[in-house]
């Protein structure tokens, strides 16, 4: 079942692929016979009855994860928008720690060595790479480290 | 041969100078650091470290040896995260998770990381040997390498990779046509026209092959070690003292030197670098392997293979830019950059205008992978004791690092979300037994093919006979074809002679 | 538990977060609208050298890749229209996306010009052992089989690498649509192509030219400027002077968000104009294989607002756009 509803989301996304290359894509003119549009239009043709292949024998029944298992990645993955989110406008420094914090506690860390890890990570790291690598990160509000 | 020599001579007298020396080895051991770190590879940390070097004002030889050993350092780097974390350092790096990680997971890390290191050490060696004898030679006929040659090439790559075929051939051709799907988005080379951009601006150019890799791989790998620690199955690994013996370095030889030809080779091509480079190697050695069923569960040859071939492949890409001035790929460019920053214009004059550098640089390359070798078998367990951070730690650390090596080079929010969505699409492909593999060679080989495929046809004017009219495309279809043929022909003739077919590798 | 401390974690940080506008020059940076080592690099280079000693601090460089150019264009037409710190590398490639509606709705009247870092010429450029020994009996081939001769360049069609083919054709009265034309992945891929025999003519640029010109290996057939340049190609005859039409300089300079005060603008502008005047920075521009071209302020803007125009023209004529 699992691997039907992920080949029938990629059925849809296959489809709308093709049916772009087919009427969307097109060059003014071009110099090769080929031009922009026949290879996706290749690859949408060879996807399409792969997936279907998939929708008429799947291998995999179902992911076999229990619904805690999923709350904790729909956790996860909200974490990790909300620490895209955050970057840059908070900075590194805040946006690290506030994303550590959250993750090492929810995997069962204790709240002290989390709050220490997190605000390690956070100026450690910040400074490591600012400073020493002269990598580019964002100071976002703490605009003095800038 | 003499001008060689004498050309090494001096250029080993500029190397060795105190302070040099010096440079070279602080360049290796800043390049190894900065490799280390998912998703910053050599290219971008020679780039992000070039404005200091040329802010310290150090001579132009000083200066370029110092950047030689971080770009040496960095390709050394980048195996590091990808065989402790399963998160590729650097494009390069990928197929070094296929059997590298598996091998740290069976408590082999220090092996592991050993054994790349002597496989790295190698491999760079050998490429610049081959670089420093016959450089200008391998460079022009690096360039006769026409369109038509590429697109046989890349049937090779693919013919080589059928060895990566799982248990369910159909998710395989899946899995590599969504790679080169994802390829086919931006900016078409040929006609400039947008395919499946939507009008998004950050992706018409196309999604970075770096923001495909950290996502799929590294993101994926996150999401997975969260599902695996809610289900109680993940275990914090013991430190490992594990370091490799002469016994594997004999069993993997023949491999290493294999890798580090194929590397070479295809790195002296411009347009094709380190990641084409190991993809090829590994899966010719796979193909090439009598017995290959531990492949992808910590084969030594499935790691000795491509981190061979991606050393090799840079020196092999310093070929073309160091003899001819044409920068042939994204790392030989910025290089090439550096030195016209310190005006110093590289081609066959700088090696008579200015013997120094270009000499120089040739000597601390020797010298560099020396150093590094020297430099990475004592950090081998200081590395390997990386998993032994507490996963509650370790897990939010590497989407840390992942986010830092996205964001620090382009300061683009939007690839921050692109490596997270990316990261669950990989994951459920995992889950649904999907190799990523696939995905990643798809998206590296699918450009190329389409773009040298549609030059070759502008060459000719459409016409088809174009692909088949020189030697080096005929070779490599012959090449392909037996690449494909000769392991099903063997194991027919071997199973019809009921030899015995029981694994050799030791365990 | 955990959910409440952090969500409670992260409001309380959103809160603390003050946009701060500042209106002063206090920490220039220059935006490279490309990955590190490429052409915006060395644009900006050259700002970050050259105004050295105009600023207070030291001007950083940072990388903003995607869309040739589109995702900065995009992002100072968005959140920073008035950032007084911050400038925008551009190139006449640059101009022909805005011309050729490559940036979608943003074009020259959504940014300010600021200043030019320099300039460079297209250049059309042959193997060394090619049969065409001048630009006349290359464009006596052309006009005998307008496909019969193979050019390429680092650029797709309607790149200004294409551009230059273009007009090169155009000049001669023929179709651009009637060459053979090979689009490869940059400049370094398409001089390998020349070299090894893919191409026959490679239509680069004037500066690349400078490691190559003493080897022996290629030749440049003409120049793409309205004069002579200075040395060292001197020797190199212009297309104009043979009697084509046929003209392709490449600017290289800096734009601001639409929005910036007039105050930080001006500041900007003569900043640039007090190292116009200096002797560092001619030999910056020569060094990164550039020529002198100092431009700023409100004449540059101009000036480069009818450079669009015009290749808004060419555009049209060569049937890239509506």
């Amino acid at each position: 079942m699992a691997d039907r509803i992920f080949a029938g989301v990629l059925l849809v996304v296959a489809i709308g692929y093709t049916i772009i290359a087919f009427t969307v894509i097109h060059a003014p003119f071009q110099y090769d016979p080929l031009g922009p549009e026949s290879w996706p239009r290749i690859l949408g043709l060879v996807a399409i009855p792969c997936i279907l292949f998939i929708l008429a024998r799947p291998d995999v029944a179902s992911l076999g994860l229990p619904a805690k298992t999923w709350g904790r990645l729909a956790a996860l993955v909200v974490m990790l928008f909300g620490y895209s989110y955050l970057f840059q406008p908070l900075g590194f420094i805040i946006a690290t720690f506030a994303f550590c914090m959250a993750l090492s506690l929810m995997l069962g860390a204790k709240l002290v060595p989390a709050l220490a890890f997190s605000a390690g990570i956070g100026v450690v790291g910040y400074f490591l790479c600012t400073k020493l690598l002269e990598l580019n990160l964002p100071a976002g509000v703490l605009t003095i480290f800038r | 041969m003499d001008a060689v020599f004498s050309g090494l001579a001096s250029g080993f007298e500029v190397a060795l100078d105190p302070f040099n020396l010096f440079l070279v080895l602080a360049g290796c051991f800043a390049g190894t650091l900065i490799g280390a770190l998912p998703g910053i590879g050599p290219i971008n940390g020679v780039a992000i470290l070039l404005p200091i070097a040329y802010g310290l004002g150090f001579k132009p030889e000083s200066a370029i040896i110092l950047l030689a050993g971080i770009y040496y350092g960095a390709e050394y780097g980048g195996r590091i995260s990808s065989i402790l974390l399963n998160v590729p350092g650097d494009a390069g790096a990928v197929m070094t998770t296929l059997d590298g990680n598996p091998m740290a997971r069976n408590g082999e890390a220090g092996k592991a990381l050993s054994l790349s290191a002597i496989a790295s050490f190698v491999g760079g060696t050998f490429a610049v040997v081959l670089m420093s004898f016959f450089g200008p030679a391998l460079a022009s006929y690096a360039i006769h390498f026409s369109p038509s040659d590429y697109v046989a090439l890349m049937v090779f790559a693919f013919a080589s990779l059928a060895s990566l075929v799982g248990s369910n051939p159909v998710k395989t051709l899946l899995a590599a046509v969504i790679g080169l799907m994802l390829a086919s988005i931006g900016i078409d080379a040929n006609t400039g026209v947008a395919r499946f951009t939507f009008g998004i601006p950050d992706i018409l150019a196309g999604i970075d092959f770096l923001v495909v890799v950290i996502g799929l791989f590294g993101m994926a790998e996150l999401i997975h070690l969260v599902e695996q620690q809610a289900a109680g199955t993940l275990k914090t690994l013991k430190i490992d003292k594990s370091f490799v013996t002469m016994k594997d370095l004999a069993f993997v030889k023949w491999t290493i030197l294999r890798g580090s030809m194929i590397g070479f080779f295809i790195g002296i091509l411009p347009g094709t670098g380190a990641s084409v480079a190991s993809a090829v190697a590994y899966g010719a050695e796979k193909r090439a392997a009598r017995d290959s069923s531990k492949f992808g569960e910590g084969d030594m040859r499935g790691l000795a293979a491509p981190e061979a071939a991606n050393n090799a492949s840079a020196g092999g890409a310093m070929v073309p830019m160091l003899t001819l001035g044409i920068p042939g790929s994204g790392t030989t460019a910025i290089l090439l950059g550096a030195l016209l920053l310190f005006n110093v214009t590289p081609g066959p004059l700088m090696f008579q205008q200015r013997p120094e550098i270009a000499w120089g640089l040739i000597a601390s390359m020797y010298i560099g992978n020396v150093a590094l070798l020297i430099i990475n078998l004592p950090l081998v367990g200081l590395f390997a004791r990386m998993l032994t951070i507490p996963q509650q730690f370790l897990t939010p650390l590497i989407a840390v690092l992942a986010f830092i090596g996205v964001y620090s080079v382009v300061s683009n929010p939007h690839d921050l979300y692109m490596i997270t969505l990316l990261g669950v699409f990989g994951w459920f492909l995992r889950k649904l037994q999907f190799s990523l593999a696939p995905v990643i060679l798809g998206f590296v080989l699918g450009g190329l093919f389409e773009d040298n495929l549609r030059r070759a046809l502008s060459i000719s004017g459409g016409d088809w006979s174009i692909l088949l009219t020189s030697w080096n495309s005929v070779i490599l279809y012959i090449l392909a074809l037996l690449v494909i043929v000769v392991p099903i022909v063997v194991g027919r003739m071997r199973r019809s002679r009921g030899e015995d077919e029981s694994p050799k590798a030791p365990a | 538990m955990t959910f409440f401390r952090t969500t409670a974690a992260l409001l309380f940080a959103s809160v603390v977060i003050t946009p701060a506008f500042a209106q002063e020059i206090d920490r220039p940076e220059c935006v490279a609208p490309a990955k590190p080592g490429g052409g915006f690099d060395l644009t900006c280079r050259i700002a970050q050298q050259g105004l050295e000693k105009q600023f207070d601090g030291p001007m950083q460089v940072t990388f903003m890749p995607g869309g040739i150019g589109a995702v900065a264009i995009n992002l100072f037409n968005t959140t920073r229209t008035d950032d007084p710190n911050a400038i925008v590398a551009f190139s006449s490639g640059s101009l022909l996306n805005m011309a050729t509606g490559k940036y979608g709705q943003w074009g020259a009247n959504d940014v300010r010009f600021l200043a030019t870092a320099g300039t460079d010429y297209g250049a059309v450029i042959v193997r060394d052992d090619s049969p065409y020994k001048t630009l006349e009996d290359l464009m006596k081939a052309l006009k005998e089989n307008p496909g019969g001769i193979v050019m390429g360049a680092g650029g797709s069609v309607g790149s200004q690498d294409w551009m230059k083919a273009a007009i090169l054709m155009k000049s001669e009265g023929l179709n651009p649509r009637q060459m053979r034309y090979v689009a490869f992945d940059g400049g370094g891929d398409a001089i390998a192509g020349l070299l090894g025999g893919s191409i026959q003519v490679y239509t680069g640029d004037v500066g690349e030219m400078v490691s190559h010109l003493g080897t022996g290996e290629m030749r440049i057939l003409a120049a793409m400027s309205d004069e002579r340049l200075p040395a060292p190609f001197a020797d190199i005859p212009t297309a104009k002077e043979l009697g084509y039409e046929a003209v392709w300089p490449i600017v290289r300079g800096f734009y601001m968000g639409k929005a910036v005060p007039d105050a930080a603008y001006n500041k900007w502008v003569e900043a640039f104009q007090a190292a116009y005047k200096t002797d560092e920075w001619a030999a910056l521009v020569k060094d990164k294989g550039l020529l002198p071209l100092d431009l700023s302020g409100k004449e540059m803007d101009a000036d480069m607002k009818k450079r669009v125009e015009r290749m808004t023209g060419i555009a049209k004529e060569a049937g890239l756009i509506e």
